[in-house]
Order: C-alpha cells, then structure tokens, then sequence
C-alpha cells in the first residue's frame, strides 16, 4: 500500500462521518475475550542475572554457547600496563530440552573446574494465577586440577561440589525484576577440618530495564556459615546486561573471581571496592542458537 | 495474521491466531482487534524481543483496527476486490490505512483476506543500529478471517 496524501485526507473525511458507528463496532469486539493466558516472559531474560543464575531458561530446543570471564589486578605494586594482571574464563553450553527443562556443561580455567547443572521452572508467573516464578537447580562442580593446595583425595565424590539452589522471582513491573535465592553447598571433602561441609547462602537479585535492550542488575550473595580456614565476603555484582538480537551482553564490576556458582559464592576471597586486587571485571558473551 | 520481514540478512517471519474481527454487512464496517503477545516466531528468543523490547506488550498488549468497506455490496457472489480504509492503532499511534481486500461470500460466510504495509517507524518502534540489516523498515502483513 503506497500513502497518498491526498488520498488520506479524504479519508479522514470519510472517517469523521462514521466514526459514532464505527466505534460502536470495535466496542462490541472489546466486550469479546480473548485469551491472555499467557506466562509472564522475560522475568530477566538472561539466564543469568549477572555472575549467578537467574530463576530464567531458555524455550525448547536453544542452545547457548557462553564465555564468562572475569579480570582483575593483583595486590602487587607492579601491575601489567596492559588489560588486567589474571582473568579466568568459564566456557559452557546450555541446552533448553523444553520449556522448562535445560541441562548445561562448562569448564574454567584458572580454577579448573568442569561445571554441570540441571535447571528446572517448578512455576512460572502468570498473571492471576501465579504471583511467582520458581525454579531448582541442582549444580555440580567436579575439581580437576591434579595438584591442588587442600590434598584432595582423588575420588570424584571428594572433588565434588553440590549446590542446590531454588529461585524464586517476580516480574513486579514490566522494567523492574526481583529474586531471592536460598542455595546450599554440599561438598564431597572440605580443605580443612574446620571448614564446615555443608553451607547455606541466601542471594539477591534485580534487574531494572533501562531501554528497550539495556538493563542495570545487581546481585549478593550472603553467606549463613562462612569456612573458617580463611576470610571470606559475600559476593556482589553491579552490572548491565545489553541485548543485540541472538547475541546476548552481561558486563559487571564484582569482588568475584570464578564464575563457578559455589566458588563465587562460598569463596569470594575479598571485600567490594575499587581498588586494584580487589575490584573485578567481569564479561559475559552469550550466543544463541535456535536449533 | 501473519507478519514478514524481509532483509538479505533474515527474514522474520509470525503468526498470530488470537485475532478478532467483526464484519457489519448492513454498515460495511470493519473492526480488527489482536493480541500482540499472541503473535509466534521460529525463533523464541526473536519472539521474546519483539514483545519486550520493540512492541513493548506489557505497555500495549493489543492493535485494534476499525474501517469501512467502500462501495460494499453484501449481496455479492463469489470473491471480489474491494477497498477498505480506516484507522489502525499500534502501541497507542493511529494511522490512516487504505488497502486492497479480497472478500469471498459463500452462501452469507463470509470471508476477507489480503496483505498491507506497515512502516515500522511510523509507530515509533525503535530499531537499533546494529540490528538495521536484521529487520525491515517495511513490514508486510497478510491477513484472513473467517465470518
């Protein structure tokens, strides 16, 4: 259809002269239902929020292929003049095997860690029938380093870590997106005798959508008993994600160094701010593929 | 409904089958009533874009069209070309609209079917520059509704 002015005019004359009747015809339609039983989509539309997880998956069949990485400086007078002194990276696959089901695998380096998890939408919000959105996941981190500071056995079960993590999270208004995560941390063998086996944590999280693809997010993660063999902070991150179509953006300042769910959680070594060893960088690269 | 989008980069395509319309044969009036978060996509990803990020359904969860046919005959046999024009409103901007409609009577059911262009930035929906090449100025949408 090509507008023609003129055209238009005239039919806006046309228009004015039917308009009583013609409203008539879209009120009628109005008072008609339509379904809108739809889940609330998007709670936070990255499945992570910014170094956690998000209560979020993917639809059936996506695959998403991931870098996260994180830079910081050491202590050390002497720094690189170049980027950042360390980083580490933790490369993974995410596969939606439904709706509500999605499995994953990745690996870091520097903490050498191979990482799998299964994540599952126990209830998705839907508007009056579900105020919240909950979903488990169940993480396993396996230690694959050959020497490691802490002697582990070489059982896989002494080199494993378990959290349990359930999300619960509300879209509250269309920019604004909240979330508490009660977590659990099993793991296999601890490094010191002291150091308690079993930790809980509880995290918290937002997103504010501020364009239509950019949105700032924040998390922390308190931890309820901390290990005793060294001092330990909650981990925080202030970040924004950024959306370009099947490319998905996530940049953080955080004091966590792996990317790992329980490292970050139980092992962030130091407090938040912005000095050089204790401020780190942080960037996600998230690509998906509708298979 | 359907809609396309054709770039030589993608081609983006979604059908939505939450539409509602009414046909007036005594007023020749048409109305038009869709629920944008009903519209589906190959890509989900795609789809959960297009209602957050560029329709904005939360906002504007429905486009509404009301017309007229011109010089509609209701006693027509067969299918047969008319105009119709009138007002469509997306994301709260309404817009002239004329366009071409092939009406088909069988027995008093009738039926419209046709396609239009809508321009995307007539309705202030915002394409980033990185994206320009991914998704079309001109959006064609193609409709048929039974009455």
């Amino acid at each position: 259809m090509k507008i023609n002015r003129i055209a238009l005019i005239s039919v806006g004359c046309v228009l004015m002269s039917f308009q009583s009747f013609s409203q008539n015809i879209l009120d009628k339609l109005s008072s008609q239902s339509i379904d809108t039983t739809f889940y609330t989509a998007a709670t936070f539309k990255m499945t992570r929020l910014s170094i956690g997880h998000s209560l979020e998956t993917r639809k059936k069949g996506v695959l998403e292929f991931y870098a996260h990485t994180r830079y910081w400086n050491t202590f050390s007078d002497r720094s690189t003049s170049f980027a950042a002194d360390k980083m580490t990276a933790s490369f993974g696959l995410d596969y939606a095997f439904t709706d509500i089901f999605t499995a994953g695998v990745s690996f870091t380096s520097l903490s050498e860690q191979w990482a799998g998890f299964l994540k599952y939408r126990v209830l998705r919000q839907k508007p009056k029938s579900s105020i919240l959105g909950v979903t488990l996941l169940q993480n396993i981190t396996y230690e694959s380093s050959r020497f490691t500071p802490t002697q582990l056995d070489n059982s896989i079960i002494d080199r494993a870590t378990f959290t349990t993590q359930v999300l619960l999270g509300r879209k509250i208004s269309e920019n604004f997106s909240f979330q508490m995560v009660p977590s659990l941390i099993i793991r296999g063998s601890t490094a010191f005798d002291n150091d308690p086996a079993i930790q809980g944590a509880l995290g918290f999280g937002g997103r504010y959508k501020v364009g239509n693809h950019v949105s700032l997010v924040s998390e922390y993660y308190y931890v309820v008993n901390k290990i005793e063999s060294r001092t330990t902070y909650g981990a925080f991150a202030l970040g924004a994600n950024w959306e370009v179509g099947d490319v998905l953006l996530q940049f953080q300042l955080t004091n966590a160094r792996i990317p790992t769910t329980d490292s970050f959680i139980t092992e962030t070594p130091f407090n938040f701010n912005f000095k050089n060893g204790y401020l780190v960088f942080g960037f996600n690269a998230t690509y998906v593929f509708h298979l | 409904m359907t809609f396309f989008s054709y770039t030589t980069v993608e081609n983006i395509e979604a059908t939505n089958k939450q539409v509602l319309s009414l046909l007036k044969t005594d007023t020749d009036s048409i109305a038009v009533r869709m629920l944008m978060r009903a519209f589906s996509f190959k890509k989900s990803l795609m789809q959960e874009h297009f209602n957050e990020s560029y329709i904005e359904s939360d906002k504007y969860p429905e486009a509404t069209f009301q017309g007229r046919i011109i010089d509609f005959d209701p006693n027509f046999e067969g299918t047969r070309t008319f105009r119709v024009s009138g007002e469509f409103t997306l994301r709260d901007i309404r817009k002239l609209l004329e366009f071409s409609v092939n009406c088909t009577n069988q027995d008093g059911q009738y039926s419209i079917a046709g396609d239009l262009e809508v321009f995307v930035n007539d309705y202030k929906i915002k394409i980033p520059t990185l994206l320009a090449p991914n998704i079309a100025q001109v959006i064609k949408v193609s409709f048929n509704f039974q009455y």
